[in-house]
């Protein structure tokens, strides 16, 4: 086993600019792309994942480490053979029609993108002529939509109409969030997913896709 | 976060400069003209060698004003309690505040059973344990009576099992010139000697007078003992508004001050320069029944009160804060424990007792209480700590990177600050809804009691092997938990 000990240290701190060089120099000596992904990236994202479970670090800190990996991996990807990368997936997000309020869909953003996702934000008060338009852009695989208000919660049945009405409410997965949602909302309308919190639409997210 | 141990910035004054200097010129007045009782041919004898003004008819014991001044003009201004491992040393008179439990309580709350049973040797063992884990409790009070022991090896137990659980500074009670006796040796054989000991004093005792204005012989001779053998010590008077002090609050400080003030006067009388506290444990009636009441609204502003009067004379202060009437670890635990150590703490009392783990007007323990009230007591220490305000925790380089619409998470600069500016608890609920109903629904309570259970399994005698077998040889006094 190739030793990246250099590498997994700078992922586990967070810190970009060296981690990118270290995977710069693996590519360059000829390391095996596979080992430096294997020993190098994701060892060190098993690391972090079990500091941050024992609370040793934070959500920043997580964070940090997943965008370096994104980075390092943008490095690795030109070097794949064709059909060997699979992207983790996209999601298109916003606050349903009527609501403004976007620091849950914010931090939902936030969480996704750190853990690997692409992320369309629509932002707030998206129409759901919006979101069906975006998601057929860009073949999206995720819909997410966030409530605060309990007015505007009626808006997301009237988002996945819209999705069935356009006929590809078979070729996304939506998930909904906010305060006033509940799973019992969630499966009413008929939403694949519902995540209580940022942490948790990670995981939904990587199940709705069969990543986990 | 990494709370400044003992930082203070003291911002509550229930009593303005005019005031302060009426009180103090009232109990001043106390002093000279009514005096200590003090019923002991021999400590009255004593303190008219040493300078104050002594009525045999009436055995009591008066200072004027010049003999007062000189004697606490003596008592040190600032002095260390230390702790064994020196990373857990009280600097007192330093303007900083310090947290530690009450004590000699005689029983303990059975969270699971809701009932009380008499406290054991054991007790003493298990919440110096749980003080040594707990970061804002700095340091430890022998906390109950030990109903399992016999009284002639009380103290040389209760306070050789706190040594065995904490290397931060005990400090307890005594009841005896014997068991004062005893500690001494006791330390002085962990010290290595009576030399080092009192360098390094790491226990220290507490008397208290006899509101109103009353001094025990047995309190004087332990009292003496102290201050002879360098060991820190306070004779701190606990009136009761309304019942051993009069009713009114301004009338309860000043009784307090003039028995707070002749505990340091008389320590210097034994041994110039005495390190000794100031000390302060002010109470009330609830008059509609005669109940005692230690959590009220009134205790919390006389304690902060008292913290101003002690200050008055720079004298470091042995303040009281954090007790309830309340039987169980409730709402109304955590609000007037909440109110009264921040108020005290707020006023700059250097080292605030009965501050952890006490309930039911100070008759009871429970360990849960003492892992809760050290989450209260984090959050007054981040009070007390305040906003940070720098050039760096300004912020404005990394707003300006950040920009409109964009966010703060991945910053090096949350990073940075993130384990400084905040106060994480361990206790407190701060999940969604959903997440806390898959969780079981835990809270303050719940998780206090598995903390508890983890400190107690996790923990490792403080005192060396050796050492150890040493103790054990020269006090065969000594017994097991």
């Amino acid at each position: 086993m190739a030793e990246f000990n250099a590498l997994t240290e700078s992922v586990i701190k967070g810190d970009i600019k060296s981690a990118v060089a270290e995977t710069q120099k693996a590519l360059e000596t000829g390391q095996d792309i596979q080992s430096i992904i294997d020993d190098g990236l994701i060892r060190a994202m098993d690391d972090v994942g079990e500091r941050f479970s024992k609370g040793q670090i934070f959500v920043p800190q997580m964070l940090r480490s997943a965008k370096t990996m994104q980075e390092c991996m943008k490095l690795i990807q030109p070097h794949f053979k064709e059909g060997d990368v699979k992207a983790k997936g996209k999601v298109v997000i916003g606050t349903v029609k009527g609501d403004l309020h976007d620091i849950g869909k914010n931090l939902v953003s936030m969480m996704l993108e750190g853990a690997g996702f692409t992320i369309i934000d629509l932002g707030v008060d998206v129409n759901p002529e919006a979101f069906v338009e975006k998601v057929k852009e860009t073949e999206a695989d995720i819909m997410g939509m966030s409530a605060l208000l309990s007015t505007t919660m009626p808006a997301m049945r009237h988002t996945i109409d819209a999705l069935k009405e356009a006929g590809i409410r078979d070729q996304v997965k939506v998930m909904i969030g906010g305060a006033p949602v509940t799973d019992d909302f969630a499966r009413e309308i008929k939403a694949d997913a519902y995540a209580p919190d940022a942490g948790s639409a990670v995981i939904q997210t990587k199940k709705l896709l069969g990543l986990s | 976060m990494k709370v400044n141990k003992g930082t203070s910035l003291p911002f509550y004054r229930p009593l303005n400069p005019a005031h302060i200097e009426k009180i103090d010129g009232a109990a001043r007045w106390i002093l000279e003209h009514i005096g200590i009782k003090i019923h002991d041919r021999h400590f009255l004898e004593l303190m008219d060698q040493g300078g104050a003004t002594v009525d045999s008819a009436t055995s009591t014991v008066r200072f004027s004003a010049e003999r007062l001044d000189k004697a606490l003009a003596e008592a040190p201004r600032k002095f260390i309690l230390h702790s064994r491992d020196g990373l857990n040393d009280i600097r007192l008179g330093e303007d900083r505040v310090y947290f530690t439990n009450g004590g000699r309580v005689f029983r303990a709350l059975d969270v699971n059973s809701g009932n009380y049973r008499l406290t054991t040797l054991e007790d003493v063992a298990n919440t110096a344990a749980l003080v040594n884990r707990l970061a804002h409790i700095n340091f430890y009070i022998i906390a109950c009576q030990a109903h399992d022991l016999e009284p002639e090896h009380y103290h040389l137990n209760d306070f050789y099992h706190a040594f065995n659980a904490t290397s931060k500074h005990v400090m307890g009670g005594c009841d005896s010139l014997v068991g004062v006796q005893q500690v001494w040796d006791l330390a002085a054989l962990m010290a290595g000697g009576e030399q080092q000991l009192k360098e390094r004093p790491f226990f220290s005792v507490i008397t208290n007078p006899i509101s109103p204005l009353t001094i025990e012989s047995n309190t004087l001779n332990i009292l003496g003992f102290c201050c002879s053998h360098g060991i820190p010590a306070t004779c701190a008077p606990a009136p009761i508004c309304g019942a051993t002090a009069p009713a009114t609050l301004a009338g309860a400080l000043t009784q307090m001050h003039a028995e707070a003030l002749a505990g340091v006067a008389i320590a210097q009388i034994f041994a110039p320069g005495s390190k000794v506290l100031y000390g302060a444990v002010l109470t009330a009636m609830d008059l509609r029944t005669m109940d005692f009441t230690m959590g009220s609204v009134e205790m919390a502003m006389m304690n902060a009160a008292a913290v101003q009067l002690a200050k008055r004379y720079d004298l470091p202060i042995y303040a009281s804060a954090g007790v309830t009437e309340s039987k169980r670890p409730d709402v109304q635990a955590g609000s007037e424990k909440s109110f009264s150590n921040l108020m005290v703490a707020m006023a700059g009392g250097d080292c605030v007792h009965l501050a952890a783990g006490m309930l039911d007007s100070g008759n009871s323990i429970s360990y849960e209480q003492y892992v809760i009230d050290n989450e209260i007591l984090g959050m007054v220490q981040r009070i007390l700590a305040g906003i940070n305000v720098t050039e760096e925790t300004l912020a404005l380089s990394v707003i300006q990177k950040v920009g409109p619409g964009g966010n703060y998470v991945m910053e090096d600069h949350t990073i940075d600050h993130m384990m400084d500016e905040f106060f994480y608890p361990d206790l407190c609920e701060r999940h969604l809804f959903d997440i806390w109903v898959q969780q079981g629904r835990p809270n303050m309570l719940s998780r206090a009691t598995a903390m508890v259970e983890n400190i107690l399994e996790a923990h490792k005698d403080c005192l060396d092997p050796q050492l150890n077998s040493r103790i054990r040889s020269a006090f065969p006094g000594i017994k097991d938990v």
